[in-house]
C-alpha cells in the first residue's frame, strides 16, 4: 500500500496536490500548520494538524509555516511515506528542501510530471535551463516533490467523492522560533494583468534611450496591447516596474500577439512567451537569438519600424 | 575571526546549448561554462555583509576540475580566499550530495557566521542547496531575501513572498538565500582581476571531508534531458526599406487574424 503526504500553506494548492496524490497513492494524508481546514479536499484519508505549542513570532502571533519544517519531517520520518508533495511557494520551497535534508532524501523541485517508474520507484519531469530543456529523473524510496499551482499533474485515477470524511488528528509540536517575523505586508504592486493580455509589446535592452520607450508605448496604444519588458529593463534600468517584466522569474504570458522590440532573446525570457500564438521580433541584429523562436523576424531599426507600424495600424483601424 | 561564506555554482552557459532538431537531445559538448548568473549579485551582497561583520569572505564551490573558473571569479569580485571541494571523476551530484559536501566544508572552515547562497542556479533553479546546508549545519535559514542587513550577532532580512513581503530577524550563524534584487553585481575592474590571481585558493578532494557513503550517494538518477523545440513560422522580413518591411508585417499579421 503506497502512502502520500501533502503539505501546503496555500489551501487551494493543497487541494490540487491532494488530487494528484490520490491518483498516485492508496492513502493520502494532508498535513497542515495550525488548525485543520474546515472543509478538507476530497480524496483524503486523514488530516494531520501540527499545532505549535506557544504563539508565533508574528505581530498577531502568526505562525510562519517554515517553523513547522522539523515537526513535519519528523512526523513523516516516523510514519513512512512513499511520496511527499509540497506546494511550490516561497515557503514551500524552503520547507521541502529542509525536509529533504532532515530525512536525507531526494528533492524534485517544481515537477511538471510525477508517475510510478516502469522499473519500480518513481519518475518525474521538471524544467532545466530556465525551460530550455526537460529533465527526467527516477528514484527509489521516498522523495520530496514540489509542484506549483496549475502544474500539478492530473490524477491518473479518478478521485471518488463522497467517501468517508477524512479523520482529523491534532499533534502538538514545539515551535521553531529561531527565525522571528518582524512584520508582513502587502507589496505595492502595479495592477497589470500581463498573463491575461491578448496583445503584448515588449521592450528589450535594444531600446537604448528613454525617448524610444515612447515609441513602444505608442505602438502598444495603437494595438491595444499591454506594455512589457525584459528583466534588465525593469531591474537594472528600472524603466518599468518589475510587474511588467516577462521571464522565468517574472510573468509568463500567452497572448495572441507578442511583439518584441530590441529583445535579444535570452532563454529566461523566451521560455515565458512560449505559449504566445504569434511572435514578432524587431531587431537590428539578424543573428538575434529571439529570431530563433519568431514567426516574423523583422530585421531593422526599431526607431524606424515602430513609428511606421503604429501609423499603419492606426490607418487600418480608421 | 568572523567569516562569511558565499557559495557559487559553475554551470554551462545555457545560451550555447544546442538541441538536435529531430531527437530533441541537448548537446552540452563544446559549451562554455560560467558562474551562475545571479551568483554575481550574491557575491557582492556577501562582500558587503562580510565588511559589516568586519571579517573574512570565503568563496566556496563544489564541482569537477573545470569549476576552478568559479574561484577566479569569486576572488575578482571581492572574496579574500576561495575553496573548491572537488568531485570524484566527473560523477554527477544531486542537491543531497552537493549540500553535504558544502556543509562539511563550511564546518571545516570554522568560525563561519553567515552563509550566502543564491535562491536558485541558472541550470537547475531548484531552491534547494541553501536550505539543505542550513539544516545540515543545524542553523536557521532565511530564503528568497531581497534585502539583508547584519548587525553584530543578528541579521534582518526582507523576503519576497509573492504579493507580500516578510521582514524577519534571526541570530547568527545562519544561512541566507538571496534573489538578484539583493543588489547590483558590479563588473570587477582590471586591478581586482589581477589581484585575484594572488589570493589564496584551496582544492579539497571530496574524499577528504570524511563524509559517509550515504551522504555522497545521489538520491535521484537523471534518465533524460530533452530540449524544447519551438514550432514557429520563421518568416524573415529583411528586404527593402522600413516602410516595405512594415507593410509586409502588417499584411502577414492581418492574415493571421491577430490585428482585429
Amino acid at each position: 500500500m503506497t502512502s502520500a503526504y501533502v503539505f501546503s500553506e496555500d489551501a487551494r494548492l493543497a487541494a490540487e496536490l491532494v488530487a494528484t496524490a490520490a491518483g498516485l497513492a492508496d492513502v493520502v494524508h494532508l498535513v497542515c500548520a495550525g488548525a485543520p481546514p474546515s472543509d478538507p479536499p476530497a480524496g483524503l484519508t486523514s488530516v494531520i494538524a501540527l499545532e505549535p505549542v506557544g504563539s508565533g513570532s508574528g505581530p498577531a502571533g502568526d505562525i510562519r509555516p517554515e517553523a513547522c519544517t522539523a515537526a513535519l519531517a519528523n512526523l513523516i520520518g516516523e510514519r513512512g511515506a512513499d511520496v511527499i508533495l509540497v506546494g511550490a511557494t516561497v515557503s514551500g520551497w524552503e520547507i521541502a528542501a529542509r525536509m529533504a535534508a532532515i530525512l536525507g532524501i531526494g528533492l524534485i523541485s517544481g515537477a511538471t510530471a510525477l508517475r510510478p517508474a516502469a522499473a519500480g520507484g518513481w519518475q518525474s519531469e521538471r524544467m532545466m535551463y530556465a525551460g530550455a530543456a526537460v529533465q527526467t529523473e527516477t528514484w527509489l524510496g521516498p522523495a520530496v516533490v514540489t509542484m506549483a499551482a496549475g502544474q500539478a499533474p492530473q490524477p491518473a485515477r479518478p478521485v471518488s467523492p463522497g467517501l468517508e470524511p477524512a479523520s482529523i488528528e491534532r499533534i502538538p509540536v514545539p515551535l521553531d522560533s529561531r527565525v522571528r517575523m518582524v512584520s508582513r505586508a502587502a507589496r505595492e504592486i502595479e495592477d497589470v494583468d500581463l498573463a491575461g493580455a491578448a496583445r503584448i509589446v515588449c521592450v528589450g535592452m535594444g531600446v537604448a534611450a528613454t525617448e524610444d520607450l515612447k515609441l513602444a508605448t505608442d505602438l502598444a496604444d495603437a494595438l491595444g496591447a499591454e506594455l512589457a519588458c525584459t528583466r534588465p529593463v525593469a531591474e537594472d534600468r528600472e524603466w518599468l516596474p518589475t510587474e511588467r517584466y516577462i521571464g522565468i522569474s517574472g510573468v509568463r504570458v500567452k497572448p495572441e500577439l507578442y511583439l518584441g522590440l530590441g529583445v535579444s532573446g535570452q532563454v529566461q525570457h523566451t521560455v515565458a512567451i512560449r505559449d504566445a500564438k504569434v511572435v514578432v521580433g524587431v531587431n537590428t541584429d539578424p543573428e538575434a537569438t529571439l529570431f530563433g523562436i519568431c514567426d516574423y523576424e523583422v530585421v531593422g531599426d526599431l526607431r524606424e519600424i515602430a513609428p511606421l507600424l503604429t501609423e499603419a495600424i492606426r490607418a487600418q483601424q480608421s | 575571526m568572523s567569516r562569511t561564506v558565499v557559495c557559487v555554482k559553475w554551470v554551462v552557459a545555457e545560451g550555447e546549448l544546442r538541441v538536435d532538431p529531430v531527437t530533441g537531445i541537448v548537446d552540452a559538448s563544446h559549451v562554455r561554462q560560467k558562474v551562475s548568473d545571479y551568483d554575481r549579485n550574491t557575491i557582492e551582497a556577501a562582500r558587503i555583509a562580510a565588511g559589516t561583520l568586519n571579517g573574512e569572505l570565503v568563496g566556496l564551490t563544489f564541482g569537477g576540475p573545470g569549476a576552478r573558473g568559479a574561484l577566479k571569479e569569486v576572488l575578482a569580485r571581492g572574496a579574500d580566499r576561495a575553496v573548491q571541494v572537488v568531485t570524484d571523476g566527473g560523477a554527477r551530484a544531486d542537491g543531497h550530495v552537493t549540500a553535504n559536501a558544502l556543509a562539511a566544508q563550511i564546518a571545516r572552515i570554522g568560525e563561519v557566521e553567515l552563509v550566502l547562497c543564491t535562491e536558485g542556479a541558472s541550470d537547475t533553479y531548484a531552491h534547494e542547496t541553501g536550505p539543505r546546508i542550513g539544516e545540515l549545519l543545524g542553523w536557521p535559514v532565511v530564503t528568497n531575501v531581497r534585502s539583508l542587513s547584519v548587525d553584530g550577532s543578528r541579521l534582518r532580512a526582507i523576503r519576497s513572498l509573492g504579493r507580500e513581503e516578510e521582514t524577519v530577524e534571526c541570530d547568527l550563524p545562519a544561512v541566507v538565500t538571496v534573489v538578484p534584487e539583493i543588489g547590483p553585481a558590479p563588473i570587477p575592474g582590471l586591478k581586482a582581476v589581477i589581484a585575484a590571481g594572488r589570493k589564496p585558493t584551496e582544492l579539497v578532494p571530496l574524499a577528504e571531508l570524511g563524509l559517509s557513503t550515504p551522504a555522497t550517494t545521489v538520491r535521484t538518477e537523471v534518465t533524460s534531458l530533452l530540449g524544447y523545440l519551438a514550432e514557429r513560422k520563421h518568416v524573415r522580413i529583411a528586404d527593402g526599406d522600413a516602410q516595405t518591411k512594415v507593410a509586409a508585417l502588417v499584411a502577414a499579421l492581418a492574415q493571421q487574424g491577430v490585428l482585429r
